[in-house]
């Protein structure tokens, strides 16, 4: 079932301080589809993306063992750059994070990290970001105001045009829906469908019924285990396993 | 709905703050008015004596018993004061034809138009010294008082002093003062700003003792630092320098005398704590949201302080400039070790290259309220003066400190969503 896979772990297991957060995760993820992570809060979800592309590094005293393997690339290899990886990797936190900077400059921010000054060609691409988000039509008028200024749901579909700008192999999102009314998620959503066209999407989400909708693939973590992985549809039509049954049917607890 | 528990103690913290603020509203109006007071052209009063004697001057004090004259001051500057008993005086009167000879080294004549012309008045002098003006004070409206006493104020803030600054302008020390303020600021910051970072992102024991000792730094009194600096500055630097540069122009020093580099460095030791402190709280109240923001976008650490953290925290930076400002302009006993003199021949910055001569000694508004109030030998000259030299002075600390806010508020505007 698995054509291509973008991301790959094996055995990885993450700890803060003494505290060991993820157990022994073997992963595949596929290239191109939409993968969901559902697990009950404190599963280590979030943690796993932040080990994807090691902003884990930045904690003090995290650590990991095991091996991630991002296309041909060892994440943790000693020659691999970090920020190298990061681009590859991108992350839309649950929690909209404009920067304190104009919106065209919040999607350039990564281009200018990659060195790109042209004028014309920074536009270019702001523009085709700021379309693949459907926020174009609406900021187009105020690409130089603050993007403080913009309402939850723009700044949400902001931040993803600020990390597909750069152009990344895989672009995870940490409960994108949280910060977001229903009409919102639900335009969401379907951003999400468009997205994965051109990018591998890992989704963590804890609502049950936004896994079901939208991912092809869903792993269930639970307690820092990976407990099932499989096609959406199977996982929650015919679980496996008993904890996941009772946690897609709500008698989670 | 009855009284709700803690409305007493609100009414307190506001009649706590009313206080504060009254006080400094007080101290401020005081300063201007006791300030400005000094300018104000007196009439001429003439005095019959008992003894048969007339005396002509301004009045400068009063009480029950004694009235002082400033009378004709033919010899010196601020010598012609007298005591007059008010027993002794038959009658006082402010004739009309009075007229005051200003010399050009603040000394005043006092004579009646009617019997001697102010050729006359003016040749009374018995040290030569130009005739600035002949002023008809009794004569004068209060339209024509008020421009005299503008005219005096634009004398004050735009001359050179004159006669042991008892008269004439502040003008060098206020430019001296600025310049100082603005050299320390240009050190402080670069200074304190990394010092900031450095605590910032090195979270270590070794960062929370760095941290506390610059918090101790802060409390140390400000003559300390001016110890320090002559020790340091002046006499290590400026000596090492001397010695290997200025070697042939020895024992005369170069550098190795207080100067406004030394104090400008003096300056920017004392004030670099309250920039750390204030640029620390700035990067601190920076959402973590926002760095790892940028760090997932593929940002290194140093690309997102540069780009992202420092930009920020620009309304912290500023604030802790106010703050360095407001403690540097004030500090004047440190700057009595490291370079300040109460007459400086030259100013520190003129058309001469390399146009900041950092060595040279200068003159400071705040080492100018010292000396007029206590080191004067005219004190009814000298208070007044005071009082003048520290309104300008907090008129300077307010006008700095007015850039910087609005600066800052400027910025706040453009982040203001990031406190959230």
């Amino acid at each position: 079932m698995h054509a291509d896979v973008a991301l790959r772990t094996e055995s990885l297991c993450l700890w803060y301080g003494a505290r060991q957060v993820l157990h022994e995760i073997s992963l595949s993820i596929p290239a191109l589809r939409i993968t969901a992570l559902v697990g009950p809060s404190g599963c280590g979800k979030s943690s796993l993306l932040r080990c994807l592309n090691r902003l884990n590094d930045e904690i003090a005293d995290s650590r990991t063992t095991g091996r991630i393997r991002i296309g041909e690339i060892d994440a943790h290899a000693k020659d691999t750059l970090v920020h190298d990886l990061r681009r590859r990797v991108g992350i839309v936190f649950q929690r909209p994070n404009p920067f304190p900077l104009s919106i065209h400059d919040n999607v350039a921010y990564g281009l200018r990290l990659l060195g790109i000054r042209r004028r014309s060609e920074l536009d270019d691409r702001v523009e085709a970001a700021l379309k693949a988000v459907a926020l174009w039509n609406e900021v187009v008028s105020r690409l130089d105001e603050s993007a403080l200024d913009l309402s939850i749901g723009q700044q949400q579909r902001l931040v993803v045009a600020r990390a597909i700008a750069v152009e990344p192999d895989i672009l995870m999102l940490d409960e994108p829906g949280s910060a977001l009314d229903p009409v919102s998620t639900l335009r969401f959503e379907e951003l999400l469908h468009e997205l994965a066209r051109r990018h591998t999407i890992v989704l963590v989400t804890h609502n049950m019924q936004q896994a079901a909708r939208v991912s092809d693939f869903t792993a269930f973590l639970h307690q820092g285990r990976l407990v099932e992985f499989g096609a959406t549809d199977a996982l929650f039509t015919n679980p496996r396993e008993r904890q996941t049954e009772d946690f897609i049917t709500g008698r989670y607890g | 709905m009855g009284r709700r528990e803690g409305d007493g103690k609100i009414w307190l913290l506001a009649g706590a703050t009313a206080t504060g603020l009254g006080v400094l509203l007080c101290l401020i109006g005081w300063l201007a008015i006791a300030g400005l007071g000094a300018f104000w052209p007196l009439s001429v009063t003439e005095m019959q004596l008992r003894n048969g004697s007339a005396l002509l001057g301004e009045i400068v004090f009063e009480d029950s018993g004694v009235i002082a004259l400033r009378t004709s001051e033919i010899d010196r500057i601020g010598v012609a004061y007298r005591r007059v008993p008010r027993i002794d005086i038959v009658s006082q009167s402010q004739p009309a034809d009075a007229i005051t000879v200003v010399l050009d080294d603040g000394r005043r004549l006092f004579g009646r138009e009617s019997t001697t012309s102010a050729a006359r008045v003016f040749a009374l002098a018995s040290r030569p010294a130009l005739e600035r003006e002949v002023q008809h004070v009794n004569a004068l409206d209060r339209l024509a008082r008020m421009r005299l006493f503008f005219g005096n104020v634009g004398r004050f803030l735009a001359t050179p002093p004159t006669a042991s600054n008892l008269d004439g302008g502040v003008l060098p020390a206020l430019i001296d003062t600025v310049v100082l303020v603005l050299l320390m600021s240009m050190i402080v910051m670069p200074l304190g700003i990394a010092t900031a970072i450095h605590l910032h992102e090195q979270r270590s024991r070794s960062t929370r003792f760095v941290r506390s000792a610059i918090t101790t730094l802060a409390g140390i009194p400000s003559i300390v630092y001016g110890v320090l600096g002559l020790g340091l500055f002046v006499h290590g630097v400026g000596g090492s320098i001397d010695q290997w540069f200025y070697a042939d122009r020895l024992p005369v020093p170069t550098f190795a005398t207080g100067g406004l580099l030394w104090a400008s460095l003096t300056l920017a030791l004392l004030t670099v704590p309250v920039v750390v402190v204030s640029v620390e709280e700035g990067l601190a109240r920076i959402p973590a949201g926002l760095r790892d923001g940028s760090l997932a976008l593929g940002a290194t650490r140093e690309e997102t302080l540069w780009r992202l953290l420092l930009p920020a925290a620009r309304p912290a930076l500023l604030t802790g400039l106010v703050l360095a400002i407001a403690r540097a302009a004030g500090a004047v006993a440190p700057m009595m070790l490291v370079g300040v003199v109460k007459l400086a021949p030259t100013l520190p910055i003129d058309g001469d290259f390399p146009f900041l001569h950092p060595s040279r000694q200068f003159m400071h508004l705040g080492f100018g309220i010292y000396d007029a109030a206590l080191a004067s030998s005219d004190a009814i000259r000298g208070v007044p003066r005071a009082y003048a030299c520290a309104a300008l002075l907090v008129a300077v600390v307010v006008a700095l400190n007015l850039s910087a806010i609005l600066l800052r508020h400027r910025l706040r505007e453009r982040y203001r969503a990031l406190e959230y």
